[in-house]
C-alpha cells in the first residue's frame, strides 16, 4: 500500500482544479442570491475556446489558456446580460432553475459546433518524477501552482481594491449599498467577468489533466456545489478550503471504500460536516 | 461449376422430400414466398455496420433463391432500419410482424434494440437472432425464440483469459474496469481463469466514469506492482486512464477492448502513450470455406465481425427451415436451430451443402464465416474466434488469431 501522502496529494490537484469554479461560485452566489448552476458548464466553454486556440490557430497552450480566461468572462457576462439580468429580484429558486436551463443550452451549442466526441490538448504526456516517494507530475504542480495563484489574485482583489470592497459591501447588503452609492451593477459584472475566468481557466486544466467532452464541467457540478456549502457560501477561502477538502477526501476515501463510491463517500463526509457546522467552515451568514 | 452441381442436387434431394414425409408435401408444394425481415441498423450510431449486414443476408438469399429456395419456395426479405434506437426498432418490428408476417428477423445490432423487440417476437412466435452482446439478450424467459452469434460476457472474460495465459511474462494481473452492467461477469470469467492457470490477480477494481483524474485508482493498482493490467472500459474513460497510467510511470503491457482502444483513443492519448497496448475483437473464422464464400460475395465498406455474423445468422435460419420438412414458422427455426449449427452432424459450410444432406435425411453441423455457431440451452454461442492488436507506432496491428 502506498504511503497515505500519494492520495492526499492527489486530492490536493484535484481540489485545486474544483477550488476555481468553487470560488467563483460561492462568491457569485452571495453576491447575486442564487445558485448559478451554469458556473460548472463554464469550465467546458473554457475547455473548448481553448482548444480551438490551441488546435485551430496552433496557438501554445499558455496563450490559449489566456484566451480561454478572456473569452469565457465575456460568455459568461453576456449569459448574465441576456439570462439573468431580466430576471433581478426574482426568486432565488426561479433563477436556479433558469440556470439549469443555461447551463444545458451553452452545453448543447458546445455539442452543436463541436460534437459529442472527447477531445485532447495538442501537448506532450509526460511521466512523473518522484518527490520524497510521492509520484508529482509536472503539469500538476504547474496546474497547482497557477490555481492557487488566482486564488490569491482574487481575495487580494477583494480586500484591497475599491470595486472589490463595493463587491463584498453589495454581498453583505445591496440595498444598503446602492444607497450609499455602490454602482451595483457595475459590481455584478465585474464579478460575473471574474468568475467566468476563473471557471474558464479551470476548465482547461481539467481537459489537460483528463480529456475534454461537452460534459466535462456538468459533471462536476455536484463537487463544486459541496465546496462551496462547505466553505460557507460567500467566502473565497472557504471555497478553497471546501474544494480541497472535498477533493482529498474522494481520494484518501478510495482506500477504504471501493472507487466505485468516490462520490458517495465524498457526500457523506460532507453531510456529516454539515450537520454539525450548518454554515459552513468559513461560517459566513447563510 | 461446383454450383451447377450443387443446384441439381439441390433439387434432386427437394425431389426425395416430397417423397418422404406426408403431411410435409402439402405446404412444400406451396410456392408462396418465405417472408424474413432484417432489422439492421442503417443510420444512427450502429450506421457503419448495418449496411455491410444486410448485404451479407441478401448475398446468403439470393444464392438459396438461386437454387431453388426452400423446398421449392423462395425466401421473401423485407428490410427495417432499427436506427439504432430501440423505439424506431419496435416500429420496425411491429411491421415486419404484423404486416409483412415474417417469421424470422435476422441481424440485430444494438442490444438495446434486440431487448426492446424481443417480447414482440416471443409474443408472436417470431424467430430473433442478432449480434447484440449484452447477456440480458439471452437470459430470462424467451421460449427459445432468441439466439445471437456474439459472444456473451463470461466468453469475452474466457478468452482475453486465453490470451493472457499464452502470455508467460504476464505472472501479475490487475483487473481495471469501468462501472458497466458486465464488468463484474466480464472481470469473474477472466479472473478465474487465470488464477486457476497460476497467474496472480494483484488487484480488481471497479471505477465510475466522469472522474476529472483516475490519479488515486492508478496509484492503488501500480502499488500492488502488476505486469500487465486488464483494463475493460470504454474509449473517453480509457483515455483518461491510459494517459495518467502512463504519467505514474507504469511500464508494463495493458490489454483492453479494441472498441475502447480505436483510431479516436490513439489520437487522444498520443502515439508514444497508446505503443504496445493490446486489444482484443471478436474475430471472424478467416481460414473457414464459409468465410471465404462470404467475402468473395459481400462487398464491404469496413472490417468489422458483424457482417460475418449476418452471412451465418441467415445460413441458419434457412437451414432451420430446410430441416422442418415443410412447415414454415418461428417455432419450427427455434426447434431446428440447435440440430443444425450444433455438433453431430456432418459438418457443412453452407446452405446449399447442409440443405442436401438434410434432403437425404442425415444431420448435418453448420460452420460459419464467424465461427463454429454452436448454440447452448438459452441462444448463447458456446465458442467464438478472436483476433489480438498491438498499437505499434499509431496504428492498431493485427498480431494472432484465438481460436476457442
Amino acid at each position: 500500500m502506498p504511503p497515505i501522502a500519494q492520495y492526499v496529494f492527489n486530492g490536493v490537484v484535484t481540489g485545486g482544479i474544483l477550488a476555481l469554479p468553487a470560488v467563483a461560485f460561492s462568491l457569485l452566489w452571495r453576491l447575486l442570491r442564487f445558485p448559478n448552476f451554469a458556473v460548472s458548464t463554464y469550465l467546458t466553454v473554457g475547455a473548448y475556446v481553448a482548444l480551438m486556440l490551441n488546435q485551430g490557430a496552433r496557438a501554445r497552450i499558455e496563450l490559449a489558456w489566456l484566451g480561454a480566461l478572456a473569452v469565457t468572462g465575456v460568455v459568461a457576462l453576456a449569459v448574465d446580460r441576456i439570462a439573468f439580468r431580466p430576471m433581478r429580484g426574482r426568486r432565488p429558486f426561479s433563477l436556479a432553475i433558469a440556470s439549469i436551463g443555461v447551463a444545458f443550452v451553452l452545453e448543447n451549442l458546445v455539442r452543436f459546433v463541436w460534437g459529442n466526441d472527447f477531445r485532447s490538448f495538442d501537448v506532450p504526456v509526460t511521466r512523473a518524477t518522484s518527490i520524497a516517494g510521492i509520484r508529482v507530475g509536472r503539469d500538476q504542480l504547474l496546474i497547482l501552482g497557477v490555481a492557487v495563484a488566482m486564488m490569491a489574485l482574487a481575495q487580494a482583489f477583494l480586500l484591497r481594491t475599491r470595486l472589490g470592497i463595493a463587491m463584498r459591501a453589495t454581498a453583505d447588503n445591496p440595498l444598503l449599498a446602492a444607497v450609499k452609492g455602490v454602482p451595483t451593477e457595475r459590481v455584478i459584472a465585474v464579478a460575473t467577468l471574474g468568475g467566468g475566468a476563473l471557471a474558464g481557466g479551470a476548465g482547461v486544466f481539467l481537459g489537460l489533466d483528463a480529456s475534454i467532452d461537452p460534459l466535462m464541467g456538468g459533471g462536476l457540478i455536484i463537487s463544486v456545489f459541496a465546496a462551496a456549502i462547505l466553505g460557507g457560501v460567500g467566502s473565497a477561502p472557504g471555497a478553497l478550503a471546501g474544494a480541497l477538502i472535498v477533493g482529498i477526501v474522494e481520494e484518501v476515501g478510495t482506500l477504504v471504500v471501493p472507487p466505485t463510491y468516490k462520490t458517495a463517500i465524498g457526500f457523506t463526509i460532507i453531510l456529516a460536516v454539515l450537520l454539525v457546522r450548518p454554515t459552513g467552515l468559513a461560517g459566513a451568514r447563510a | 461449376m461446383t454450383t451447377m452441381t450443387r443446384r441439381e442436387l439441390l433439387k434432386a434431394s427437394g425431389a426425395a422430400g416430397l417423397v418422404i414425409g406426408a403431411p410435409a408435401v402439402l405446404s412444400a408444394q406451396s410456392k408462396e414466398p418465405i417472408p424474413i425481415g432484417t432489422l439492421c441498423p442503417l443510420t444512427g450510431a450502429g450506421g457503419s455496420y448495418g449496411p455491410d449486414m444486410q448485404r451479407a443476408v441478401v448475398a446468403v438469399v439470393e444464392r438459396i433463391n438461386k437454387a431453388g429456395g426452400i423446398h421449392g419456395r423462395p425466401i421473401q426479405l423485407f428490410h427495417e432500419d432499427d436506427q439504432t434506437n430501440a423505439e424506431a426498432g419496435v416500429r420496425a418490428a411491429r411491421k415486419l410482424i404484423d404486416v409483412n408476417r415474417v417469421v424470422a428477423i435476422v441481424s440485430t445490432w444494438a442490444s438495446a434494440v434486440t431487448l426492446a423487440v424481443r417480447p414482440l417476437c416471443v409474443e408472436a412466435k417470431v424467430f430473433l437472432i442478432g449480434v447484440s452482446g449484452a447477456d440480458t439478450v439471452t437470459q430470462g424467459e424467451h421460449k427459445g425464440y432468441v439466439a445471437r452469434t456474439q459472444p456473451n460476457t463470461n466468453l469475452q472474460g474466457r478468452m482475453y483469459a486465453k490470451f493472457a495465459v499464452s502470455k508467460k511474462e504476464w505472472k501479475r494481473v490487475a483487473y481495471l474496469a469501468l462501472q458497466t452492467p458486465y464488468a463484474r461477469s466480464f472481470g469473474d470469467a477472466f479472473t478465474g481463469i487465470l488464477k486457476t492457470a497460476g497467474v496472480t490477480i494483484t488487484d480488481d477494481l471497479i471505477y465510475e466514469d466522469k472522474k476529472p483524474s483516475y490519479r488515486s485508482e492508478v496509484t492503488r493498482i501500480l502499488a500492488t506492482n502488476p505486469d500487465m493490467i486488464m483494463l475493460e472500459g470504454y474509449t473517453p474513460d480509457s483515455v483518461v486512464m491510459a494517459k495518467d497510467i502512463y504519467k505514474a510511470g507504469y511500464k508494463g503491457a495493458i490489454l483492453a477492448p479494441s472498441f475502447a482502444i480505436n483510431a479516436k483513443f490513439i489520437e487522444g492519448v498520443g502515439a508514444e502513450v497508446a505503443e504496445g497496448i493490446w486489444n482484443m475483437d471478436r474475430a471472424p473464422l478467416y481460414d473457414s470455406p464459409a468465410y471465404k464464400e462470404f467475402s468473395a460475395a459481400v462487398l464491404r465498406t469496413d472490417q468489422s465481425p458483424y457482417a460475418p455474423q449476418a452471412w451465418d445468422q441467415m445460413s441458419i435460419v434457412a437451414l432451420a427451415l430446410a430441416a422442418g420438412r415443410g412447415e414454415v414458422s418461428g417455432t419450427v427455426i427455434k426447434d431446428h436451430l440447435r440440430a443444425v449449427a450444433n455438433p453431430p452432424g456432418t459438418v457443412v459450410y453452407s446452405y446449399a451443402e447442409g440443405a442436401k444432406l438434410l434432403g437425404e435425411g442425415k444431420k448435418v453441423n453448420y460452420e460459419g464465416a464467424s465461427g463454429s455457431c454452436d448454440f447452448d440451452a438459452i441462444g448463447d454461442i458456446l465458442s467464438a474466434p478472436f483476433s489480438v492488436q498491438q498499437v505499434r507506432r499509431g496504428k492498431s496491428e493485427l498480431v494472432q488469431i484465438i481460436n476457442p
